[in-house]
């Protein structure tokens, strides 16, 4: 019927232009909902002993923008190491934020330090990418029927904050270039720049604090899709390599399969790179595998993120395409939580082999079977 | 800032262009194609910075 040409009239094109404005208006609505969410989206319940901390503590620069973040010090009753802990660097790998958290609010530090950042790019967490149709949150119930509710966001800064990005992005330090949104990448802007873009700034911020504070064991976590090669990996930059490798054997032996992959040196702009080359820190990024991120997957829907459930990734699994086993040990919320949270603690454990005097114990941590068996949600605060 | 104007110029200019094109069209689907152009490029307009 729409081939019939009369049907069009000056009504019809008033009809559809409000219908357009209405669409967008809804669409906006929606969109500026996740800028100024309610008092309980992404609220975190910091165990005693943490103080709240800002990054513009470190770079002032940060001060008073959309990208500064709350840092979290937990100062334990011996002396040792430090370790800093980044969740959130891309907002739309969820079991790094969760894992955060988790740490964040049941970390009980014996000896040594730890930093928490829950949301590294709070700018990633204000949109979804286009066409991706993510939801915008998703939700852990805790034993007594508290729900806790997160953001899914993107990897990459909200193009408010950052726009336009370049055709082409040039790195600053290694003239390395990139895809042009790469520029909005948080983990492609290491070591930073105090004078460059938003998320060059926020970069340099996290330089400035590792720099600044001493520390000893950088960890970076994040998710992978199951069809990317580098998934359920630790990646370790060549001095933390000994560390990593002592940690693999160790969650192997926890019933945790696990790959160490060694930070590529040419590849620029990378956490586990740029401050193991910039600093004496010992810097690691942690892989888990998340459908919810990946090409293949179908409906995409809060139980994609919680459970990786997904027909699509079913058939690839089937055909051999992915590069994980695809059972539900590996792709459910709280196994991905139960690895990271695992890997960090025995990182930790381990800091005082490869750095004398540096130890750091970690109490109050679930292991990696707890979370299995209890889900997230019994280890979040009410 | 000069940079935003220029984007925001651009961007009512399209607008611009689409309704007239909504408007001026008489067939049923192009209309409909004018208006869905029209979502995105208000969105933008609305939220350049």
């Amino acid at each position: 019927m729409f081939e019939k040409r009369y049907l069009a009239s000056r009504l019809t094109a008033t009809v559809l232009l409000l219908a357009a404005v209405v669409v967008a208006a809804v669409s906006a609505r929606s969109y500026l909902a996740m800028r100024d969410p309610a008092p309980h989206v992404d609220r975190v319940v910091p165990h005693a002993g943490f103080e709240k901390h800002r990054l513009s503590e470190w770079f002032d620069g940060l001060a008073g923008t959309p990208m500064d973040t709350d840092v979290y010090l937990q100062q334990g009753a011996e002396p040792g190491g430090t370790v800093l802990v980044l969740g959130g660097t891309h907002a739309n790998e969820p079991a790094g934020v969760v894992a955060a958290v988790v740490l964040l609010e049941r970390a009980d530090v014996q000896r040594g330090r730890l930093i928490v950042v829950p949301f590294a790019n709070p700018m990633a967490r204000t949109h979804t990418f286009p066409q991706d149709a993510h939801p915008q949150t998703f939700r852990f119930f805790t034993p007594a029927g508290t729900e806790r509710v997160f953001r899914y966001g993107a990897r990459t800064t909200d193009p408010v904050n950052e726009w336009p990005n370049p055709d082409i992005y040039i790195h600053p330090q290694s003239g390395q270039t990139m895809a042009g949104i790469e520029r909005s990448n948080l983990n492609r802007a290491h070591p930073g720049l105090p004078d460059g873009g938003p998320t060059e700034r926020l970069a340099h911020g996290f330089m400035r604090l590792i720099a600044e504070e001493g520390v000893d064991l950088a960890i970076d976590l994040h998710e992978a899709s199951p069809e990317y090669p580098v998934v359920d990996a630790i990646v370790a930059h060549e001095r933390a390599m000994e560390l990593a490798a002592m940690v693999t054997m160790e969650l192997e032996f926890e019933g945790v399969p696990i790959r160490l992959e060694p930070s590529p040196v040419n590849l620029r702009g990378l956490s586990h790179r740029e401050w193991g080359d910039e600093t004496d820190v010992l810097a690691i990024l942690m892989e888990t595998c998340n459908a919810s991120a990946g090409r293949f997957r179908g409906k995409t829907d809060e139980a994609l993120i919680l459970d990786g459930e997904d027909k699509a990734y079913d058939k690839a699994a089937g055909l051999g395409r992915l590069y994980v086993p695809w059972e539900s040990y590996n792709r459910r919320m709280a196994e991905r939580v139960g690895r990271h949270v695992t890997a960090v603690r025995l990182l930790a454990d381990n800091l005082e082999y490869v750095r004398d005097g540096k130890g750091i114990t970690i109490d109050g941590l679930p292991g990696y079977d707890e979370l299995s068996a209890e889900g997230v949600g019994a280890f979040l605060a009410d | 800032m000069l940079l935003t104007w220029i984007y925001w110029a651009i961007t009512v200019l399209a607008i611009v262009l689409v309704v007239h094109s909504l408007y001026r069209e008489r067939s049923l689907r192009e209309q409909f194609v004018a208006a869905m152009v029209l979502v995105p490029l208000l969105l933008r307009a609305l939220f350049i910075k």
